[in-house]
């Protein structure tokens, strides 16, 4: 369906992407994921057709998306990773005018959208709040039915309630058959969501895994605050893989071995307990070094 | 109109027209003023003592503002002091404001990216926005000249050649055209509102200072073939004659030609957007 070949594209700041080259299938949910500047969002304008790379090509069910970008873009969903709306437009107005841009005849899935991801549309753009106007561009993405979805960072300034009722509308256009194209940050949401992920690194692929091998790499980290520092001995000749934070603090990283964490930390005087958030680029990165070499 | 219905998007333009009327309307009622002023201060009986009066005045300011001959007939009254700057400079800010916020400002602010992301080709897209330019500056053309029309022949009768003046009027038209797709062009080219708005301001400032100050000295008379502003000979065209049509022709090819190359390259750009 959406298909990437040998793409490079070299900004003058010497970034971009650099022979980037993956396919995703029809029906596939594939998660983009990468560090900020890595190319995530020159590889999505190339997909749009925004951009001329410098060779390679991308295209979308065989038509090139570059040359022939507004035959495709009527089947493509997109959410842009930076909102800028038509100022001076309430909600509404815009809405009304995307569909008239777009020909979409039937307003009843926009006005299904909107209820569900209980937008406010009566007021004027600029005068929304971050999570308004992302919900806005959601529905804009959402509301022509479009057979591919690309969106960057499709649930970033939403509140947690609203993250999930994305969520549920992202496994009911997947349940549809529809490919879906996501960058995301959120290890929880790649994982209930996408089947892929590649990651991406100084503008190249530096890997591609199912979401299975994806939970096996994953680790939880905890903190744990100690009473007695003879228990940071016990818990560093321990097999658990462990940094020591201050005198009576310690790291320790689990990933299926809980059974042995708890066995320890029972011995232990344990005064503190917390779990620390760990990105999704960060379990890659641990996972493929920093050379972006697989050195598991 | 079925093919123009094909080549632009009336979505589009319908939205360009509502977020740029204001700044066609403020500019027509503010040359307006000045219309209304001159053809009410004109008076055929002591238009030779105004006259007088003005060469006491420096003549390089005068000659600077186009005053050089206001003429003792309403016609050329209202072309020496209308058209040798009021007419030039306010539809050029016109033009170029809006030139960069059509074009350059959605590219710089990113909203060209929900443009595009609709079955819209670029070139559709640019063109639709090359229409409301030249659209919308004519009407204003067309409204003033209409009301300057009315005015004169309702305050003194007899007193206007209708003719002569639509001539003058169209002509100016016309080079405003040309200067709109300079700015046009430039807002195609330039990925950054403040690049596109510095050229395309700069360039038609240009045009108009050139105009303005080339009669000032024998030494600086070349400065004439910079400026696309001194096709609009007042004295010339209200002569009558073919120059008239010579200088429109041209303009409008010149006008067709820039506006062709923005649409080109538009089309071609590549869009960090």
């Amino acid at each position: 369906m959406i298909k990437v070949n040998k793409l490079t594209q070299t900004y003058r700041s010497g970034k971009g992407v650099f022979d980037l080259d993956f396919n995703i299938k029809e029906g596939e949910v594939f998660g983009y994921l990468g560090p900020n500047g890595a190319g995530k969002t020159t590889t999505i304008r190339n997909l749009l057709g925004f951009t001329n790379a410098d060779s390679g090509t991308a295209t979308i069910n065989g038509v090139d998306c570059r040359k022939d970008a507004a035959k495709l873009q009527g089947m493509i969903g997109y959410l842009p990773g930076e909102m800028a709306f038509l100022e001076n437009m309430t909600g509404s107005e815009f809405l009304k005018f995307m569909g008239n841009m777009r020909k979409t005849k039937d307003a009843a899935r926009r006005d299904q959208l909107i209820e569900y991801m209980e937008l406010e549309p009566q007021g004027k753009i600029k005068k929304m709040s971050k999570g308004m106007k992302q919900k806005l561009g959601i529905i804009t993405a959402f509301m022509h039915d479009p057979a591919v979805y690309i969106l960057d960072e499709p649930s970033s300034g939403l509140d947690p309630f609203m993250q999930v009722k994305l969520m549920d509308l992202l496994r009911e256009e997947k349940s549809r058959s529809k490919t879906i194209m996501m960058s995301s940050h959120i290890f929880e949401e790649v994982q209930m969501i996408c089947d892929r992920a590649g990651i991406i690194r100084d503008g190249r692929i530096a890997a591609i895994e199912d979401v299975h091998s994806l939970n096996a790499m994953k680790q939880d980290h905890y903190i744990v605050s100690l009473a007695d520092e003879e228990d940071l001995v016990k818990i560093m000749a321990s097999t658990l893989e462990t940094t020591v934070l201050e005198k009576n603090k310690v790291a320790i990283s689990v990933g299926k071995n809980y059974r042995e964490m708890f066995n320890l930390l029972a011995g232990c005087n344990v005064t503190g307990l917390e779990s620390k958030y760990q990105s999704l680029e960060d379990v890659f990165m641990k996972y493929y070094g920093e050379d972006g070499e697989n050195n598991k | 109109m079925e093919r123009m219905a094909k080549t632009i998007s009336s979505p589009l333009f319908k939205a360009t027209l509502k977020s740029n009327w204001p700044i066609a309307l403020g500019i027509t009622l503010f040359i307006l003023i000045y219309i209304s002023t001159s053809i009410s201060m004109f008076n055929p009986e002591n238009a030779e003592f105004i006259e007088s009066m003005l060469t006491v005045m420096p003549e390089g300011l005068m000659k600077a503002l186009g005053f050089i001959n206001l003429g003792t007939d309403l016609t050329h009254y209202l072309g020496n002091y209308l058209y040798g700057f009021i007419f030039l400079v306010f539809p050029f800010i016109y033009t170029s404001v809006v030139a960069n916020r059509l074009i350059a400002k959605h590219v710089d602010r990113g909203s060209m990216s929900y443009l595009l992301s609709t079955p819209n080709t670029r070139v559709k897209v640019v063109t639709t926005q090359a229409v409301y330019l030249i659209l919308s500056t004519s009407v204003i053309f067309i409204v003033l000249t209409g009301i300057a029309i009315a005015m004169s022949t309702g305050i003194w009768p007899g007193l206007l050649s209708i003719g002569l003046f639509t001539v003058l009027n169209l002509v100016t038209l016309a080079a405003t055209l040309v200067v709109s797709g300079v700015s046009f062009l430039f807002s195609c080219i330039f990925s950054e509102s403040r690049l596109s708005l510095a050229f395309g301001v700069g360039v038609p400032l240009l045009f108009v200072v050139c105009r303005m100050v080339h009669s000032l000295s024998e030494k600086i008379d070349w400065l004439k073939y910079l400026s696309v502003y001194t096709v609009v000979d007042v004295e010339k065209l209200l002569q009558g004659g073919p120059y008239a049509l010579y200088v429109s022709l041209i303009l409008i090819g010149v006008t067709m030609v820039l506006y062709g190359a923005a649409i080109f390259i538009f089309n071609k750009k590549s869009l960090i957007i």
